[in-house]
């Protein structure tokens, strides 16, 4: 159970999954960061002096994150940042669902809605799941990537640079 | 520690893309890096300036109000000038009484495609979250326009906090008598008032 969780086979899928839908996500924003930055002001959290750069460097994080989980470079970097975006997204709709204070999510699209209050609310908790579920995506990648440490591996390992040098 | 030494790698490159990219986009799409929406100093210190010197700007002199001589019947006291806060909100029925008389300044909050889309007949696009909002303030400045004449700013109504925030920009500027159009354009196209549809006022 364990072995198929962290398989390649699983984290090669899950790689290409996030990586698909942080490209998504990031491309709507970058081609609109003046849109971007009005959203991100609705959400009411970040100091005005910082709005703006956070709203122009975010997506390109998101979107370089994405690529490099797409291309197999960096993975668990690429991983933890998109984890700790997804945290940073999750406490972001999770503040204003308490204050009650309905924003759009703006997650892959800059337009601003014409909605109700109520369905903008039902979306935010939309969005938090949806990120639960990207976050165990990280998860899985981070886990499946973990460097090999501990004395058995480390015998494992240089058996193996033991074998890989012996047979040229 | 190697993963945050490459978190910082990606995170420059991502500061690098963003300034390329920024830097390459057009007027409607550029942000300014850091926003001049809070630098709402200027206004109180220069007053305050203005105070110990001899007034240029003087607020309310006693007869030479225009607006509100020529229409006392229609809420003048509402939309007198007001120099102790940056805008006010007024209602629909106040704003199309300014519409009336005609040469109330009419100026867009929203963003350059919703201008496109319609806007109300005359106002002027100041798409208060493009780059090129403060240089628009300043010609608008520039143009010498009473500071003590009624401007009316609109964006969608609602939560919508554009047009506030426009209002303040203009109040820094220095104009006393900004009107925030408190229900904004949805009201302006139910009222089945004047609409112009493109890039033009």
């Amino acid at each position: 159970m364990k072995k198929a969780f962290l398989s390649p086979w699983l984290s090669i899928r899950v790689q290409f999954v996030l990586a698909a839908v942080f490209v998504v996500a990031a491309i709507s924003k970058i081609a609109d960061p003046p849109g971007f930055a009005h959203q991100l002001h609705n959400y009411q959290l970040v100091p005005g002096y910082a709005l703006n750069a956070f709203a122009l460097v975010m997506p390109w994080l998101e979107l370089l994150a994405g690529l490099a989980l797409f291309a197999g470079l960096w993975r668990r970097t690429a991983a933890a940042i998109l984890a700790v975006l997804l945290l940073a997204f999750m406490g972001a709709l999770g503040i204003n669902l308490a204050r009650r204070h309905p924003i759009d999510c703006s997650c892959f699209s800059t337009a601003a809605t014409q909605r109700s209050d109520e369905e903008r609310l039902a979306d935010m908790k939309v969005a938090i799941l949806r990120d639960i579920g990207l976050l165990a995506l990280c998860a899985q990648v981070l886990a499946a990537t973990r460097p090999v440490t501990g004395q058995l591996s480390q015998r494992v390992l240089s058996q193996r640079g033991a074998t890989m040098s012996a047979s040229p | 520690m190697r993963l945050i030494g490459r978190g910082i790698v990606l995170l420059g490159a991502a500061v690098v893309c963003a300034a390329v990219s920024n830097a390459l986009a057009g007027p409607e799409r550029k942000l300014r890096w850091f926003s001049s929406a809070e630098a709402t100093e200027d206004r109180f210190s220069s007053a305050e300036a203005a105070a110990s010197k001899p007034a240029p700007v003087p607020a309310t002199p006693g007869g030479a109000d225009p607006p509100a001589s020529t229409a006392p019947a229609m809420g003048a006291p509402e939309l007198a000038p007001h120099p102790d806060k940056p805008w006010v909100e007024i209602s629909g029925d106040q704003v199309s009484a300014l519409f009336a008389r005609g040469n109330v300044p009419f100026l867009d909050a929203r963003r350059t495609a919703a201008y496109r889309e319609g806007h109300i007949q005359g106002a002027r696009p100041f798409p208060v979250w493009e780059a090129d909002v403060d240089d628009r303030v300043k010609a608008f400045y520039a143009e010498g326009h009473d500071p003590n004449g009624a401007i009316v700013v609109y964006c969608t109504g609602g939560d919508c906090e554009d047009s506030h925030m426009l209002g303040q920009k203009l109040f820094f500027a220095g104009f006393n008598a900004v009107f925030v159009y408190r229900d904004g354009f949805p009201d302006w196209q139910k009222r089945a008032l004047p609409v112009t549809k493109g890039d033009k006022p």
